[in-house]
């Protein structure tokens, strides 16, 4: 919900998703080959004053969106750096010979995560499932992210319905009463899931549709432009990287 | 049924899995170019009555019509159906597809195997028809009740159909909205599409439909022309509907001696013909 807002605010989503799609990509290869983990850095933090800069995504919900993936590479790089177990059963040690690895697996991870949230914070899902069909990915993998990235938000209402109207009626008063009435909710939701399954094949079959899901996105009239300039920023990043190697 | 008909029920049958009743014998047409209201208590019939009119049920007995023709329900009979008859859900989060309005809007008619610049001229077309030309990058989830039945009904406008059928168009709306609603079926009724609806709203459907329907427990209690409706009071409460607001007013201004005997269909109507029998009030005020 919240990268899907940002998406949604950013100025940059009226710029073409495929000449984002292709900066986002040479970042992400900038960010496998950059030579040292300052660079990698460098990378990262150019990427996300970008994002905060350009695609005018306020911080804290930048800092929000990219937590869950802090969090686990926090996790993987303490994973390498200490160890656990040794002969003598549970002793966590640090590894000094794990920490030049460490440091450069995280620089590059965060670089591929700026990368990332550059993307997906300045471009809504539907423009990147509309990109995906240019580039002949697989129409029933397009069909699945299309129904369940509506369905995310009429469940979230449908839960979020259900959550008030248990609470209005003390089901949430207590933390037992609170496991049972999600448990309950959580049954309920189940039905609506058919029923809702049920009404949009008949909602697809009214407007004809009994194949695959076809829409059209917006136009991007400026794209070729675009695209032109995301090619040339993107060499330019990759070279500049290359030069510095 | 008449011979004119653009889609008529002759004797429509239909129970449902569960041994329920949905239709019981209900006959009625529709005329090209008209509006016309279904008017009837809840399970009535109302919404199970539409559902045939798209092919989405299919008769036990009896039978469905259109221009004459009984419905052909083969995949490629009801793909020519749905091409000329569209159907508005009345819960929007029923019928959006896709997350985004330009994207929805363009689902039909590119079913319709249209080029993509036509496409793109009929999603336009429908989005301004409905006011929703602003909206048209936003996400569906981002928009107001109102707004999303508007999305739906752009959807089904963009594939240009003859027939528009509506459950329950005004339900959960505001009254402004209400107000914008009535205005836009206005438009689309000037367009030439006829429209069948359904609704609870017998104020409405006085002031706004050509023709009234009244169900009953599955049937059709009769047909009439709105105007009718004044000499119509005793099917009206077999429909379990009221008379509508204006006319009880209007008949006790009748009484009175301030209006003439012919009731408007309007508050605004009546309002009009006050102001229009204010001078000879204000000469003869007693």
């Amino acid at each position: 919900m919240l990268i899907d807002r940002c998406a949604h605010a950013s100025p940059w989503r009226r710029i073409s998703p495929a000449a984002k799609g292709l900066f986002a990509l040479a970042a992400l290869l900038g960010a496998y080959l950059a030579p040292s983990p300052g660079l990698a850095l460098g990378l990262a933090s150019g990427l996300a004053l970008l994002t905060l800069a350009g695609a005018r995504v306020p911080l804290p919900d930048y800092l929000r969106a990219a937590a869950p993936a802090l969090g686990f590479l926090a996790l993987g790089c303490a994973s390498l750096l200490f160890s656990l177990g040794g002969p003598e059963g549970f002793s966590p040690r640090l590894l000094p010979e794990a920490l030049d690895p460490a440091v450069r697996l995280g620089a590059r991870s965060l670089a591929a995560l700026a990368a990332l949230l550059f993307l997906v914070l300045s471009t809504p899902l539907p423009h990147l499932i509309a990109l995906l069909r240019q580039l002949r990915c697989p129409e029933v993998l397009l069909d699945l992210m299309a129904l369940c990235y509506r369905m995310l938000f009429v469940f979230a209402c449908v839960f979020r319905d259900g959550r008030t109207a248990q609470a209005a009626r003390l089901g949430h008063a207590g933390a037992w009463r609170s496991l049972r009435s999600l448990g309950l909710l959580a049954a309920g939701l189940l039905p609506q899931v058919w029923l809702r399954a049920l009404e949009l094949h008949q909602a697809a079959q009214l407007r004809l549709g009994d194949g695959p899901l076809r829409f059209l996105a917006p136009n991007f009239p400026r794209a070729r432009q675009e695209l032109a300039w995301a090619a040339a920023t993107s060499l330019g990043l990759l070279l500049g990287l290359g030069a510095l190697a | 049924m008449s011979g004119e008909a653009l889609l008529g029920f002759a004797a429509v049958c239909q129970r449902y899995e569960d041994g329920s009743r949905g239709l019981e014998g209900c006959s009625l047409s529709i005329r090209p170019g008209s509006r016309n209201a279904l008017l009837g208590r809840n399970g009535a019939g109302k919404t199970t009555l539409l559902l045939h009119g798209v092919g989405l049920l299919r008769p036990t007995r009896g039978q469905v019509e259109f221009q004459g023709r009984p419905l052909d329900y083969s995949r490629a009979g009801l793909r020519q159906l749905r091409q000329r008859v569209g159907l508005v859900f009345q819960n929007p989060e029923r019928q959006l597809l896709s997350a985004s309005v330009y994207e929805d809007v363009s689902f039909g008619p590119l079913n319709l195997g249209l080029p993509e610049a036509r496409v793109r001229q009929r999603v336009e077309a429908a989005l301004a028809a409905v006011g929703l030309t602003d909206c048209r990058e936003r996400a569906v989830h981002q928009l107001s009740f109102g707004q999303k039945k508007r999305v739906c009904i752009a959807g089904v406008l963009a594939m240009e159909p003859e027939l528009l059928l509506l459950d329950e168009p005004l339900a959960g709306l505001d009254g402004p909205m209400q107000r914008e609603f009535e205005a836009l079926l206005e438009q689309l009724a000037g367009q030439g599409i006829t429209i069948l609806l359904s609704t609870h709203d017998v104020d409405f459907a006085y002031r706004w439909a050509d023709e009234l329907h009244l169900l009953s427990e599955g049937r059709c209690l009769a047909s009439f022309p709105a105007r009718e409706l004044p000499r119509q009071q005793a099917l009206l409460a077999a429909a379990g509907q009221a008379l509508p607001a204006v006319l009880g007013l209007h008949r006790r201004l009748a009484d009175l001696g301030l209006l003439p005997a012919e009731p408007p269909r309007s508050l605004d109507a009546l309002l009009a013909a006050l102001d229009g029998a204010a001078p000879d009030l204000k000469r003869n005020p007693a």
